[in-house]
């Protein structure tokens, strides 16, 4: 559209934007407050809006006895985050190949999330925070794999058991995931299975397949055929000149779809509350919080929620763009 | 692309397909017609279809199915209109500007949905900054009924979607020919005028999109009910979904419960199918 260019025009667009700035953020900004105050603050009759901040219920959710070189580990665990953290920002300025620089920082990552413990003597919150990080990371790369394979051959093998797959995962993806969990329950619990993460991840990859399928195939049909018809020609067969000469021109796409794959796991409720019985991910370990009626559970289960949602916010804004192209590139072609 | 080298590529994607939607729906079906709790869980006896008319004679489903039509026919809209008036609104500002507003707006969409319903019942709680409001413009209290709590979910239902059709207009807007706009305005026509004669009928196959997948999406809606209809239990306010789930899990009757879950499948693919004939259409067309 052409743009408005009159002053009272212009006023008038950006007071709608910040109204729906504040209507989008009221949710956290008050929980973020909640999160910091102590249970007499947090009670209230007259909301408080200045206040003490304590970060009592942050310990409280992730750490279970505070040790005495508390301060010394703190320090230490900061430091070898912002050093992470400054490498993957600048990887791309680093001389050395930068598979060799992020898988570094993976190993230190992992190595940080399983040294905490050993340090520190942490609540259960911690532990279904890890599991939730496996269960995902698997979930993502199970489904991204299996889905790249099929999402290649569907944007191009012309047959109709193409279409009658594409079709049959798209009503597949309208069916609620009560109709698979239920009889999920029941195989799992006549094979003595609950409470398996494995069993978790396979449910996950399999009901996330028809999004994953239909979207990987979207990006795979803007890839020109010639593509790996030339690699081809040079002797590779249909697999090489897959991994090798279309995976890297996808790359895009394929972030894209793994993003929508981490939302999707890391959100995951339903499936994870009936499957398991306390390997739980992060979902369902914070709607305990909210079951009961004891007075301190509002600011903890406000500093569960934050401390959950923090991690994720981060990764997402930093992807923003493969998830805006995500989001559009079903609509605008669909 | 030969025909073996498809189904070699497609085989794993497809399989765990059959054994874990296919199979399962089989299974459900099958377990609809028999009555079966925790306790007989290994040896479910046959009961026919029994299920299937207990379901049909509980005022409670039909309460649910009310309620999740009610759900759909006021979020369903919201979503189209809002996010396709907030998008034209993004389309007026660039640059910086325009990411920053993008990712606030993005939030809500982002947020585990289970954790974004608890955010929201904060500002709700007694203490609540929401309720404080409420109360201080009513000049009444603030009470968790079955009206107040059906109102929140669909409340949340419209706060939490809405940044999905933002974006899918936003992109759309931004592949309008500016010829066509020029023209309009050469013409004489109205900013009015020209959204409502250009802008809706060119952004129109993005709303059945939306549309198409607001209404599956809304039709299951269970974690923000799940965890805001707890709210008041003497009056639940259940959609289809939680309402099966609780006769699963709570009332422990797993058969009903199956049963439950085919007729909610049916539902939706009554809704359904002609679309997909649609698109099945067009799939052969294209290829």
């Amino acid at each position: 559209m052409d743009p408005i260019r009159s002053r009272a025009g212009r006023r008038f667009v950006h007071f709608v934007l910040l109204s729906f700035t504040v209507y989008s953020l009221v949710p956290f900004v008050w929980t973020g407050m909640q999160s910091l105050k102590t249970v007499k603050d947090a009670f209230s009759r007259t909301p408080l809006l200045l206040f003490e901040p304590t970060m009592q219920n942050y310990q409280d959710v992730w750490i279970r006895r505070v040790p005495e070189n508390a301060e010394a580990i703190g320090l230490g665990v900061l430091l070898v985050v912002a050093l992470l953290v400054g490498l993957l920002l600048s990887a791309r300025s680093l001389p050395i190949d930068n598979r060799l620089v992020y898988g570094f920082c993976l190993a230190g990552f992992g190595l940080l999330l399983w040294a905490l413990p050993q340090l520190v003597y942490m609540q259960k919150f911690y532990d279904y925070f890890i599991n939730t990080l496996i269960v995902t990371a698997l979930t993502i790369i199970i489904s991204i794999s299996i889905g790249c394979l099929a999402g290649y051959s569907l944007a191009r093998y012309a047959g109709l058991a193409a279409v009658v797959i594409l079709i049959a995962a798209l009503a597949f993806r309208a069916l609620p995931r009560l109709a698979f969990v239920l009889p999920y329950y029941w195989i799992g619990s006549l094979l003595n299975l609950l409470d398996s993460s494995l069993l978790v991840v396979i449910a996950l990859v399999a009901v996330n397949q028809p999004f994953t399928i239909w979207m990987l195939r979207s990006f795979f049909m803007e890839i020109p055929k010639d593509l790996e018809e030339s690699a081809m020609v040079d002797g590779a067969n249909r697999l090489q000149s897959f991994l090798r000469v279309i995976v890297p021109v996808a790359w895009p796409g394929i972030i894209s779809t793994a993003l929508f794959t981490l939302l999707l796991a890391y959100n995951e409720f339903l499936l994870v509350r009936v499957l398991t019985q306390s390997n739980w991910t992060l979902p369902v370990a914070i709607s305990r919080y909210t079951g009961n009626e004891s007075a301190d559970e509002i600011t903890l289960a406000a500093a569960a929620s934050v401390s959950a949602t923090l991690p994720i916010v981060v990764v997402i804004l930093y992807f923003q763009k493969h998830l805006v192209k995500g989001l559009s590139a079903g609509a605008v072609k669909g | 692309m030969k025909r073996d080298t498809f189904f070699a590529f497609s085989s794993p994607s497809v399989i765990i397909m059959l054994l874990l939607m296919v199979v399962p729906l089989a299974i459900a079906l099958w377990l609809g017609f028999h009555y079966m709790t925790f306790r007989n869980i290994a040896a479910p006896e046959w009961v026919g279809l029994r299920n299937y008319v207990d379901v049909l004679g509980d005022a409670r489903f039909w309460r649910s199915f009310n309620f999740t039509a009610l759900y759909t026919a006021v979020v369903v809209p919201s979503w189209v209109v809002i996010g396709f008036i907030i998008a034209l609104f993004l389309d007026q500002v660039s640059g910086f500007v325009r990411g920053v507003y993008m990712s606030i707006f993005l939030l809500p969409f982002i947020t585990v949905p289970i954790i974004a319903t608890i955010m929201f019942k904060q500002l709700w709680e007694p203490s609540g900054l929401l309720t404080w409001v409420y109360q201080q413009l009513s000049g009444t209290r603030f009470r968790m009924n079955e009206t107040s709590v059906k109102t929140l979910i669909i409340f949340f239902g419209i706060w939490y979607v809405t940044p999905f059709t933002i974006v899918v207009y936003f992109a759309g807007l931004q592949t309008l020919p500016q010829e066509m706009i020029e023209a309009a305005s050469i013409d004489g026509a109205g900013r009015l005028q020209k959204i409502r004669h250009i802008v809706i009928p060119y952004v129109s196959s993005l709303t059945v999109f939306i549309l198409l997948f607001s209404i599956m999406d809304s039709y299951r809606v269970f974690d923000s009910v799940y965890v805001l209809s707890g709210l008041n239990p003497q009056f639940k306010a259940d959609t289809m979904m939680t309402y099966t789930f609780s006769t699963a899990v709570q009332v422990q009757r797993l058969g009903k419960a199956n049963a439950m879950a085919i007729l909610t499948v049916i539902g939706i693919m009554v809704v359904l199918i002609p679309f997909l004939r649609l698109m099945y259409k067009e799939q052969i067309a294209e290829r």
